[in-house]
C-alpha cells in the first residue's frame, strides 16, 4: 500500500456542467447527492462547508443519496478522527451542486494512483419498457480497460476517469474487466442482476499496482416506462351487435306477424 | 279471425322483446370507479437511489453551518459491492380464476415486445403478467394480467368472457409458492387503444391492485384488431390465503 499522498487544492469542480452557472443563494432546490469511497486502505471523514458530512467511511462503501440544498460547497476528506483543521487527505472547494441533479461523488485513485474527488452526473432519463440502463465508471489506479458482458466486449477503451452508458435489454449477465485490447482480466467476473428501468452503476475500483482492484456497485431505479400498448385480439368474434341468432328470431317474428295479419284481414273481410 | 289477430301480437311481441331484452342484459362497456382512479398516486414518483440493500437516509441538518454556505446533513453508508441476489420466482403468479364468468387461465411472466408494446401469450388459452412490474401480492403497485379476447386461428381466448365480470366478483391468483393471493373487481371500462392511460395502469406504485386487459370494442378487419382495451381493476381483499 503505498502511502496517501497529499493533494493540494484542486480547485474548483464544476458539478452538472452548464446547470452549475452561478447559483443564486435564493434557490431551493435540491440535488441528490450520493457519496462512494474508493481508495483503498483508509477509513475516512468527510467534511462539507466544514461540517462532518460521513465519519469512519470505510472503502468500498457508498452512502444513500442525501438531498442537498442547492449550492457550493468545499469537500475535505480527512483519515478517519483526524482533526479537520489539518491539512486534508483529499479537497475539492468550491463544488457547486445544481438543483434538481443526481450525483455520485467518488473519492478514488487517478490512473497513477494519486488520491482525488471526482463527480458524476447520473443519467435518471426514462428508460425504454424491457431495458436496463449499463453505466461503467473507470475510477481505478490502472491503465484503460474493456468491460465485458458474457465475454463480449461491451465498453471499450474506458480510461480513469470516463464513464460509458448504454441502454440494453434487462437481462443477468456476467461481468468482468479486462485490460482494454487483451483477454487479460483485472476484476471479475462478477454476476450483474440488471433490472428493468434501473441505471446500474458499476465502478472499478482500487489499484492494479496493490491488487486491489474491485467493483462496486450503485443503482438507482424507478427510471422505467410503461410499454406502450396491449394487443390482445386478432379474432373478430366478439359480437359488438346484436347476435345472430336474436336477429333470426327477430326477422322470423316480424314475418310470422306478417302473415298471421294479413290472414287476419282476409278472415275480416269474408266474415 | 281473432286467433290471427293474437299471433299477430304474439309475434310483435317477439320482434321487440329479443333485442330489447339482449339490449338489457348485454354486459355494460363500464362499471364501478374508473379504472385509473385506482391507487392513483397525486404526483409523479421521484426515482429511488438504492445499493443493494436498502435502509433509507435519514438527513439531520448540522447546528454548525457556516452562515454563507448550505447545512450538511449527516448521511449513511454501506457496502458496494456486487451482490448476488439469487432466484425471486416464488412470487411469480402461476394460475388466474374469476369464478362468476368461468375464466381459469394459467400465467406466464411477460416482457415487451420490439415496438414496446406488451407480448401476450400466443395461446389464447394463457394469459401474460407483466413481469418487470409488481406481481400480485406485492405491496404496491399494479400487478397488470393481459390475455387475447379471441384469435383468428384459435378462436375464443382465456379473457373472452371478461367483459361480463361485474363490480364485486372475486378474481384468485394463484403465486409460484402456493399461496392465492385474492381481488374484488372495483372497476371495469373499455378505453380506445390509441389512448390508452399505460403509464397509469402500469404505474408500480400505490395502492396494490390487480389490472386485468385484453381487447374490446369494435373490430377493425383491416387492422386485424380491435378498437378498445377492456380493462377491469381489482383491489385486494383479505389477507393470503
Amino acid at each position: 500500500m503505498r502511502p496517501l499522498r497529499v493533494l493540494a487544492a484542486t480547485g474548483a469542480v464544476a458539478l452538472g456542467l452548464g446547470l452549475a452557472a452561478a447559483a443564486p443563494s435564493s434557490a431551493a432546490g435540491t440535488s441528490d447527492v450520493s457519496v462512494l469511497h474508493g481508495v483503498p486502505g483508509l477509513t475516512v471523514d468527510v467534511y462539507a462547508n466544514g461540517d462532518p458530512l460521513l465519519t469512519d467511511f470505510k472503502p468500498g462503501t457508498l452512502t444513500d443519496p442525501v438531498k442537498l440544498p442547492e449550492g457550493t460547497y468545499d469537500l475535505a476528506v480527512f483519515p478517519a478522527g483526524e482533526d479537520p483543521d489539518g491539512t486534508p487527505a483529499i479537497k475539492a472547494d468550491d463544488v457547486a451542486v445544481p438543483s434538481g441533479a443526481n450525483i455520485t461523488i467518488v473519492a478514488h485513485l487517478t490512473a497513477d494512483g494519486t488520491p482525488v474527488l471526482t463527480p458524476f452526473v447520473n443519467d435518471t432519463s426514462r428508460i425504454k419498457p424491457g431495458e436496463t440502463r449499463l453505466t461503467v465508471r473507470h475510477t481505478a489506479a490502472a491503465p484503460a480497460v474493456d468491460v465485458r458482458a458474457g465475454g463480449t466486449p461491451v465498453f471499450e477503451g474506458l480510461e480513469n476517469p470516463k464513464e460509458a452508458k448504454a441502454d440494453i435489454p434487462a437481462a443477468k449477465v456476467s461481468a468482468d474487466v479486462v485490460l482494454a485490447g487483451t483477454d487479460t482480466v483485472a476484476i471479475g467476473p462478477a454476476d450483474l442482476d440488471l433490472k428493468e428501468g434501473t441505471n446500474t452503476i458499476v465502478y472499478a475500483w482500487g489499484s492494479a499496482e496493490d491488487k486491489n482492484l474491485a467493483l462496486a456497485v450503485q443503482t438507482i431505479s424507478g427510471l422505467h416506462s410503461a410499454p406502450g400498448g396491449v394487443p390482445s385480439g386478432t379474432g373478430g368474434l366478439l359480437e359488438d351487435g346484436l347476435p345472430m341468432p336474436l336477429v333470426a328470431v327477430t326477422v322470423v317474428a316480424l314475418a310470422g306477424a306478417a302473415f298471421a295479419g294479413r290472414r287476419a284481414v282476409l278472415a275480416t273481410r269474408r266474415g | 279471425m281473432r286467433r290471427w289477430w293474437i299471433l299477430v301480437a304474439a309475434c310483435l311481441v317477439v320482434a321487440v322483446a329479443a333485442p330489447l331484452g339482449w339490449w338489457l342484459t348485454r354486459p355494460s362497456a363500464s362499471e364501478g370507479v374508473a379504472v385509473t382512479s385506482v391507487g392513483a398516486v397525486p404526483s409523479s414518483s421521484a426515482p429511488s437511489s438504492a445499493g443493494p440493500s436498502s435502509p433509507s437516509a435519514s438527513p439531520e441538518p448540522s447546528a454548525s453551518a457556516s452562515a454563507s454556505r448550505p447545512a450538511v446533513p449527516k448521511v449513511t453508508a454501506r457496502p458496494a459491492a456486487p451482490e448476488d441476489e439469487g432466484p425471486e420466482a416464488a412470487t411469480n403468479p402461476v394460475s388466474l380464476s374469476i369464478p362468476a364468468i368461468d375464466v381459469r387461465a394459467a400465467v406466464d411472466p411477460v416482457g415487451v415486445q420490439k415496438d414496446g408494446s406488451m407480448v401476450i401469450p400466443r395461446s389464447v388459452d394463457r394469459v401474460g403478467w407483466y413481469r418487470y412490474g409488481p406481481p400480485p401480492g406485492s405491496a404496491a403497485g399494479a400487478a397488470v394480467v393481459a390475455g387475447h379476447v379471441d384469435s383468428k386461428a384459435q378462436g375464443p381466448g382465456a379473457m373472452f368472457r371478461l367483459r361480463e365480470v361485474g363490480v364485486g366478483d372475486r378474481v384468485d391468483v394463484r403465486l409460484a409458492d402456493g399461496r392465492t393471493v385474492r381481488y374484488q373487481v372495483v372497476g371495469k371500462e373499455t378505453l380506445v387503444k390509441k389512448r390508452l392511460p399505460t403509464e397509469r395502469l402500469f404505474a408500480r406504485d400505490g395502492a396494490p391492485r390487480l389490472v386485468l386487459i385484453t381487447c374490446g370494442g369494435p373490430f377493425v378487419p383491416e387492422l386485424s384488431s380491435y378498437r378498445d382495451n377492456l380493462v377491469v381493476v381489482a383491489e385486494p381483499v383479505g389477507g393470503a390465503a
